[in-house]
């Protein structure tokens, strides 16, 4: 870890966007700040903005309306930022593949850093999707390319 | 034109009119938490005067998916058309395409889709209740609520294996049967869920927070109602005692009826009592089916090709009446299959609450009529008095609406 | 009772009623729908209109509307050539029509003529391409449909 990582580590804050999806990942995302599992015990948050936010978690197909709008809320997060796509529509259509009105996977759209399959996730897979961002290294797209 | 006609005109005949001045460019989606949707309010001063709804946001392009797809992958399609009422949508799907044929379903089979289409109408209304108390700066109810509502979910999973998308109910039957170890712990269950309730009764009634968000707001009429079609407990709010469970009975609930509850205050505090009243009498519907559960199959073998014909199909979903027209042209793939989700036909009902509502209480009517998920995202704001145009998140709404009320404003 | 008005019905709009197991299925032309959807309408209890379908037939697009009431639906049905796309709206009679028949032009291209609502989009995304056939329509390609709203 460099200086500059150790110094910008913190407490994970989390966004979620809905990008056409069934609301059944965003539910498990919510459940996950609930009692039964509260991730904020660890410190994630969920943020109502995404200029606060270091995860974008994104669940749904990305739909031609969402899609520019994804775009526009992935550029407006600072740097570091890390996108985590959840469900396996955000993975690669899922369901809908082939649907008139649905692009196949987040991936497409943004650079994805971290997967979380399930339909929908538990919110343990969640959890542990995250926690994955704090303590292990997430691959980077952009070195990948 | 009579005054009577006139009057039938002007409730909502002119709820969508678009006039040039109205029309507000999108602004960079801001969706905070919940499903993005879109509304554009239009205001004097505090007060609402138009609300005009765009949807779409999550339009996916199902129906056509629908007929690239046999009947039997069809279930799964339907049923991830939303999240929260998942089983609804299968339930209807399926029980829709079996009237199409002369197949009889075992009877246990229908039993077990009343116990799982009960369990997932008491998920869905404490879903809906937390969420109220959140929008109405009430946290502690949301967190008590979803805690509770975890012990639901828990048994949905051991039923049927999965907590969101069962795809329990399939053509011909359901997919798995109750072992007598699930029996006592729904019976536990029950009586838990039963109680918190109980509480939850007093609490909605009592607690100053909540009563005077939802005390008198977004009143309506037995006569809007009739007029715009609104479905489940919005429409009973208003005192129509219309349920799909009782009039037109499909699955056991001819064996199992519902106490069908209405009210006449028609504001979200009615609905908040008539959909607590309904979690009760699922969980009353639920032991009762456990009571009288038949032995038998829970499943026959059903055929792939299904006869041609039309059918028109609607279940009560937690939010209202779901409807289905499945057309079958005698090919393994269905031609049309049409559906109309509860909240589609709540929208205009909605818009017309929130009529001369101030601003702040935008969340909580919106919320109140349950869209697949606080769908009141991203509002455009035009304020006609001082013309001028801005653009608040559902969140930054949240927070206008419970310091609005702190402020004593909303004590008329 | 129901079917003794509705066959009533029937002869005085000229139309056919049939009966679809347990609901009633009265088929109109199209320039008669509006007279027939306000009469039964206003059929005891039968003011719920529970949506509007629309569903492409090859040549013709039949456009249906379903009342319900207890066990039964009304189903009031015209259909509508591909040429010719155009049905009177039902939306000032009743108003809850309104989003279900933007809907039915959003899918299936029907203007309804009369409905506030046939200038904007309701469910379709903003950049769908004008020249595409709706989608619902038996000539739309969804995969031709994504290519062309660069989804890939």
């Amino acid at each position: 870890m460099t200086l500059k990582d150790w110094a910008r580590k913190k407490s994970i804050w989390v966004f979620d966007v809905n990008a056409a999806s069934c609301n059944g990942c965003d539910i498990e995302i919510l459940d996950a700040f609930t009692p039964r599992y509260d991730v904020e015990r660890i410190g994630v948050v969920l943020v109502p903005s995404p200029r606060h936010a270091d995860v974008l978690l994104v669940t749904g197909t990305v739909n031609a309306m969402m899609k520019d709008r994804l775009k526009t809320i992935y550029e407006q997060m600072s740097e570091p930022k890390y996108v985590v796509a959840v469900g396996a529509c955000a993975l690669g259509g899922g369901v809908y593949k082939g649907c008139y009105n649905v692009g196949h996977g987040v991936d497409k759209v943004i650079p994805v850093n971290l997967y979380i399959p399930g339909c929908p996730p538990r919110p343990e897979a969640i959890i542990f999707g995250i926690l994955k961002l704090v303590t292990g290294e997430p691959p980077d797209p952009k070195e990948e390319e | 034109m009579s005054e009577e006609e006139k009057e039938r005109r002007e409730v909502g005949a002119g709820l969508m009119e678009y006039s040039p001045e109205n029309l507000v460019p999108f602004g960079p989606v801001h969706p905070s938490l919940k499903e993005p949707e879109y509304f554009k309010l239009i205001l004097e001063g505090e007060k609402i005067v138009e609300v005009h709804p765009r949807i779409g946001y999550v339009h996916r392009g199902i129906e056509r998916a629908a007929q690239d797809r046999t009947w039997v992958k069809n279930i799964y399609l339907f049923e991830r058309i939303c999240g929260i009422c998942s089983f609804a949508h299968s339930l209807a799907y399926t029980e829709g395409t079996e009237s199409l044929t002369e197949f009889q379903i075992p009877v246990r089979a229908k039993y077990l889709r009343v116990l799982i289409a009960e369990l997932e109408r008491i998920h869905s209304h404490l879903l809906w209740l937390g969420l109220v108390g959140y929008w109405t700066g009430f946290d502690t109810l949301f967190m008590w609520i979803w805690k509770d509502r975890e012990h639901v979910l828990d048994l949905l999973e051991a039923i049927t294996g999965n907590r969101v998308h069962k795809s329990f109910s399939t053509l011909g039957g359901v997919r798995k049967d109750l072992t007598p170890a699930l029996v006592s712990k729904l019976e536990e269950e029950t009586k838990f869920i039963t109680e918190r309730v109980k509480y939850y009764e007093t609490l909605v009634h009592s607690e100053e927070t909540l009563v005077s968000r939802t005390r008198g707001v977004g009143r309506l009429t037995k006569e809007i109602a009739e007029r715009l079609c609104p479905v489940g407990p919005l429409l009973r709010c208003s005192g129509i005692d219309r349920d799909v469970r009782k009039e037109d009975p499909y699955a056991a609930y001819e064996f199992i009826q519902p106490e069908v509850k209405t009210s006449n205050a028609g504001d979200i505090e009615s609905l908040l009592s008539i959909r607590l009243a309904e979690v009760t009498d699922s969980c009353r519907m639920i032991s009762e089916a456990l009571d009288r559960l038949p032995e038998g199959p829970v499943r026959v073998p059903f055929p792939r090709i299904i006869p041609r014909g039309d059918a028109f199909f609607h279940v009560e979903a937690p939010r209202g009446e779901l409807f289905y027209f499945i057309r079958s042209n005698g090919t393994p793939k269905p031609e049309r299959v049409k559906i109309r989700t509860p909240t589609l036909a709540n929208l205009l009902t909605a818009a017309e609450m929130l009529k001369g509502r101030p601003l702040a209480d935008v969340p909580v009517v919106l919320t109140g009529i349950d869209p697949c998920f606080g769908c009141m995202d991203r509002v455009t704001v035009i304020d006609v008095d001082k013309s001028k145009k801005w653009s608040v998140s559902g969140e930054e709404l949240r927070v206008y609406g419970i310091e609005y009320y702190r402020r004593g404003a909303g004590k008329r | 009772m129901i079917e003794e008005e509705l066959s009533a019905m029937a002869a005085e709009l000229s139309g056919k009623l049939s009966r679809v197991r347990k609901s009633f299925v009265l088929q109109v032309s199209p320039e008669k729908v509006k007279d027939a959807c306000q009469h039964v309408s206003q059929l005891d209890g039968y003011y719920h209109l529970s949506t509007v379908t629309g569903a492409d037939m090859g040549d013709k697009i039949s456009v249906m509307y379903h009342f319900w009431k207890g066990k039964e639906f009304v189903t009031v049905e015209a259909d509508v050539p591909k040429s010719d796309r155009h049905l009177p709206s039902i939306s000032s009679e009743l108003p809850s029509a309104l989003l279900y028949e933007a809907e039915v032009k959003d899918l299936l291209g029907v203007v309804f003529d009369g409905n506030p609502l046939m200038g904007t989009r309701l469910l379709l995304p903003d950049i769908y391409p004008e020249d595409a056939p709706p989608p619902l329509t038996k000539e739309a390609d969804p995969e031709k449909i994504r290519k062309m709203m660069e989804l890939e």
